[in-house]
């Protein structure tokens, strides 16, 4: 079997160019590959019959750029039209939207092939995919461990190998924490850089679109596409999109790099700790400052975040109450044993005891004393890591305290997966841009991940160093690919 | 009178004439095929995000001006939320600590000279869904869902029925006039709900508040209020103790039925809204949202009372804003603002009432209607020639003078013609005559009729009634 699947998207794309592949043979290995790792539990729904007929659709036109007949994958918390959009819940199983959100026209504008939607935590609320509805996704460096989350379906998909690219979200590191555990690219961009329209909302201050792939360079191409300001989100950005492939390969040299103080505190595991410091000297070996810097709040960033996120998700959630779409219990008796039968059933756990804490937490004087705090505080924490750019070009960090822990472990202290989390929240908190790139691995060979935290808007900066620590450190990232 | 005091406060709902809603795309129109006129945002679709409409930021704008509120210039929207069905995201965008406008006022005339009707806040805020039930079966129409609305929410400082009510024509006037709403409350363009307490007369504190809603006219208000009264004045009477209530006004009891008991206060969860950023308005913004405000009412009866209209036809006039919007277009001429009051008010008004039509699709033109007008003072047409020829100036594109020849009117403003026929009457009368010199005056009336029975009504009766007088003292 010829492999084009592991070749580079510039590469795919010559063959296209001198029609050497079609975008129908390509589809074939990624359905292939899909069946032979179906244990991966990565896809929620595979769009096999649609996506063939986008191929002979693609087929009959010119070939386009360099996505052009790419396959993709999308998080199932994104709509898209005439495919059903789960969001890993029993309350949307037979959810089928009526449009698509605008990073999927994009996607489809570029000619890309959506292939399937991604398996993830229910509503995105969760660090291990485990909430979802559907069972977890497994990490395919070894299939009795986590994924992380909520991403994690991409994640497994992306380090399996099974296509190049994916879209995935992030509210509180679920684009980053699982793409550290299972060695992948993955993007979290500046807040209002990618429109968050169609983007079933969870905390809709925090979330963000971003891109989940096998390389730096093909996560920059990603976020070309997807990128943009969007007429239906308020508070998608207008600013202009550059392109983020622009600085890749430039060498890296005389950079000023911090080290937010607290996120390499002793947090850190030894494990992630070794691979970071390696991280470290080689940027230092190579006429890079690196220093530690104070970012005020860092500390309180869990308890903020949780106040905010799931006071968000309270108000977000109640669309879903039966009447106009998605699930809907048998026979109530009344408009308000509709409303409760149909949440209970409906939603997860993890879902309703969120939706609870966030009511609560907004509820009468409640949210003047927390979520109109924890905005303020937000707002100093922000500034704060606004100030350390004005000294630093980038910040960078470990992603995760740990690598991946088995599956079923954290069910048990539910506490353990939000601290887990202190070292990606920040940035959602400060709307900045940040990323995680693959920096290596522990003894037992599962892979350990870095953050590249930027200024407002530095996402093609933040692409140059990574790009070039992709190439220094030469990890060999193809052991999900079995 | 009772020994209670009544205490009144209003919020008032008014639909924002615009031609989109106020989060979504879809239009904002009455009267539409259910379900014709939404989209993914007004269904509350999963994944979907508010956008805002400027056209209901510039109307707000107008309307804290025209209620004397303090306009935010830095201002949000926040969630309530709450479930209903015809609530479709659960939450309702409205505006909760940075409300548009704030501390205003409205001035009434009540039958105790003016008053000022204070106005605690305005806000802006999306119009849920219209739900309507059949059976067991409810139905959800979402053309509404989204439509823009202004609240405004009066202070608890009215007394009576008659204050409540005036405020409601003013405010009504206000926002008709300012083309923000059509403040139609048979279609539901303006509704309102309104906390009735009592207290007795000396006491410091308010009494306990009932909340009336669903009342669908002004009138009905006042008769709400009235009734709301009466039961909270019998209930304390008896010795009970009233109890917070939500209560609606039935059409066909012509009372208050009890609804809900509250009881406790509601906890809408209210929080910035994240999806929607600041509003910082500009000046700039501002003086363009005033900038197209019409005249008011207010400016118009000033210049009404200054033209010497009385205030019967003022209001009357006012009343009708085609009638004065026409009237307003002769601001710049001299013409008599009485005579056309009269004119516009009753035989136009009655012939366009009459035949389904309004003034802008009659063949009315500005220079026929200051002929007309002309030639009624100066008495080349009577009263009783208007009414004849008037559909003709109303129907046809022809002068007046061409209609006046067509339809035979002489000129008999000719004095010579009018001493003719007042001679030949006289000679024919002469008991009448005599009776006159006796000092009867119904001989006078009598005399005139005979006139203008001769002249067929068609001479000007000022002068006839003058000649007349003159011709008998002569003999």
């Amino acid at each position: 079997m010829s492999k084009y699947l592991d070749l580079t998207i510039p590469e795919i794309h010559e063959l296209y160019v001198k029609k050497e592949l079609t975008p129908s043979i390509l589809l074939e290995e990624v359905f292939e590959r899909i069946k032979a790792r179906k244990s991966l539990n990565c896809l929620i729904t595979c769009c096999q019959e649609e996506a063939l007929e986008r191929a002979r659709e693609l087929e009959k036109e010119e070939v386009g750029g360099l996505l052009w007949g790419i396959p993709i994958l999308i998080k199932d918390n994104i709509v898209t039209k005439g495919i059903r959009t789960t969001c890993a819940s029993k309350m949307l199983e037979n959810f089928i939207p009526i449009y698509d959100a605008f990073v999927v026209e994009k996607i489809k504008k570029a000619g890309m092939i959506l292939v399937g939607k991604t398996n993830m935590d229910e509503f995105a609320m969760g660090s291990t995919s485990e909430t979802s509805y559907f069972g977890p996704p497994k990490n395919p460096w070894n299939e009795a461990y986590i994924t992380g989350g909520s991403s994690g379906g991409n994640a497994s998909a992306i380090a399996a190998r099974i296509v190049p690219l994916s879209i995935g979200s992030d509210t509180g590191g679920s684009i980053r924490q699982p793409a550290s555990y299972t060695g992948i690219v993955g993007m979290k961009p500046t807040y209002g850089r990618v429109s968050r329209y169609g983007l079933i909302a969870f905390a809709s201050s925090l979330d963000q679109i971003g891109p989940m792939t096998r390389t730096v360079y093909e996560n920059a191409l990603l976020l070309n596409a997807i990128a943009g300001k969007d007429q239906n989100d308020l508070t998608s950005s207008s600013k202009e999109v550059e392109d983020y492939t622009a600085l890749i390969g430039k060498d890296v040299r005389d950079l000023k790099i911090g080290i937010p103080s607290y996120l390499v505190s002793d947090v850190v595991s030894k494990e992630v700790s070794e691979v970071f410091n390696h991280v470290v000297n080689l940027l230092k070996k190579n006429g890079n400052t690196v220093e530690l810097v104070d970012i005020s709040y860092l500390k309180h960033a869990v308890s903020l975040y949780q106040i905010i996120a799931m006071g968000e998700a309270s108000s977000n959630l109640a669309r879903f109450d039966g009447v106009r779409y998605g699930y809907r219990t048998e026979n109530p008796e009344t408009i308000d044993a509709l409303y409760e039968k149909t949440r209970s059933e409906g939603f997860g756990e993890e879902v309703k005891s969120r939706i609870m804490v966030g009511s609560s937490l907004l509820s009468g004087k409640n949210a003047k004393l927390y979520y109109d705090k924890a905005l303020s505080i937000r707002d100093d924490m922000r500034e704060s890591f606004l100030a350390s750019f004005q000294k630093y070009d980038l910040l960078i960090a470990p992603t995760t305290t740990t690598p991946a822990y088995q599956l079923g472990e954290v069910m048990k202290d539910p506490l353990k997966t939000f601290m887990d989390d202190i070292l990606v929240i920040p940035a959602n908190m400060a709307g900045l841009p940040a990323m995680n790139l693959p920096a290596g691995f522990n003894q037992n060979h599962l892979p350990i991940g870095m953050q590249i935290i930027g200024a407002p808007f530095g996402e093609a900066k933040m692409y140059q160093l990574a790009s070039f620590l992709e190439k220094e450190l030469n990890l060999d990232l193809e052991g999900g690919r079995k | 009178m009772t020994k209670y005091e009544a205490t009144i406060g209003i919020e008032v709902h008014v639909e924002v004439k615009t031609k989109s809603k106020i989060f979504s795309s879809s239009e904002n129109g009455y009267g539409k095929d259910a379900n014709s006129s939404c989209t993914v945002v007004d269904l509350g679709y999963p994944g979907t995000l508010p956008t805002l409409n400027e056209e209901v930021i510039l109307q707000g704008i107008r309307a804290v001006h025209l209620t004397h509120c303090t306009l935010t210039r830095k201002m949000h929207f926040d969630r309530k939320n709450y479930f209903y069905p015809d609530n479709p995201k659960n939450y309702q965008i409205t505006q909760n600590r940075t409300p548009i406008g704030q501390n205003g006022y409205l001035e009434i005339e009540t039958s105790e000279g003016p008053k000022k009707i204070e106005i605690l806040e305005m806000h802006l805020e999306e119009d849920t869904c219209k739900s309507s039930h059949k059976g067991r079966v409810s139905l959800l129409d979402f053309n509404r869902a989204g439509v823009p609305l202004i609240e405004i929410v009066s202070k608890p400082c009215m007394h009576t029925k008659e204050e409540a009510m005036l405020y409601l024509e003013k405010l009504k006037e206000t926002f008709f006039y300012g083309n923000i709403s059509d403040c139609k409350m048979e279609e539901g363009s303006m509704r309102c709900d309104v906390n009735v307490s009592i207290a007795p007369k000396e006491s410091k504190t308010l009494g306990v508040k009932c909340e009336i809603k669903n009342i669908g006219s002004i009138r009905n208000v006042g008769i709400a209020i009235e009734k709301e009264i009466a039961r909270q004045e019998e209930v304390l009477e008896q010795g009970q103790v009233l109890k917070e209530q939500t209560r609606r006004f039935d059409d066909q009891l012509n009372d208050t039925v009890l609804m809900r008991v509250k009881e406790t206060g509601n906890d809408y969860r209210y929080f910035p809204e994240p999806d929607i950023p600041f509003v910082f308005l500009e000046e700039e913004q501002i003086q363009e949202a005033l900038a197209t405000l019409p005249m008011m009412p207010d400016e118009r009866r000033i210049l009404y009372q200054k033209k010497g209209m009385s205030k019967l036809h003022i209001e009357k006039i006012l009343a009708n804003r085609s009638l004065s919007d026409y009237l307003n277009t002769f601001l710049d001429t001299n013409i008599n603002f009485v005579t056309a009051a009269n004119l516009l008010l009753g035989d136009i008004s009655s012939y366009l009432n009459k035949n389904f039509k309004k003034l802008e699709q009659t063949k009315l033109t500005r220079e026929k209607f200051i002929d007309l007008l002309q030639k009624l003072e100066e008495g080349a047409l009577s009263n009783k020639n208007v009414k004849e020829i008037l559909e003709d100036v109303l129907e046809k594109e022809i002068s007046i003078p061409e209609i006046m020849k067509e339809k035979k009117i002489q000129n008999i403003t000719d004095v010579s013609f009018v001493e003719e026929i007042i001679q030949k009457v006289l000679d024919e009368n002469t008991q009448s005559v005599l009776d006159y010199k006796e000092g009867k005056d119904r001989a006078l009336k009598y005399l005139m009729g005979q006139v203008m029975k001769e002249t067929k009504g068609a001479v000007n009766p000022k002068i006839a009634n003058e000649k007349l007088v003159e011709y008998l003292q002569k003999r």
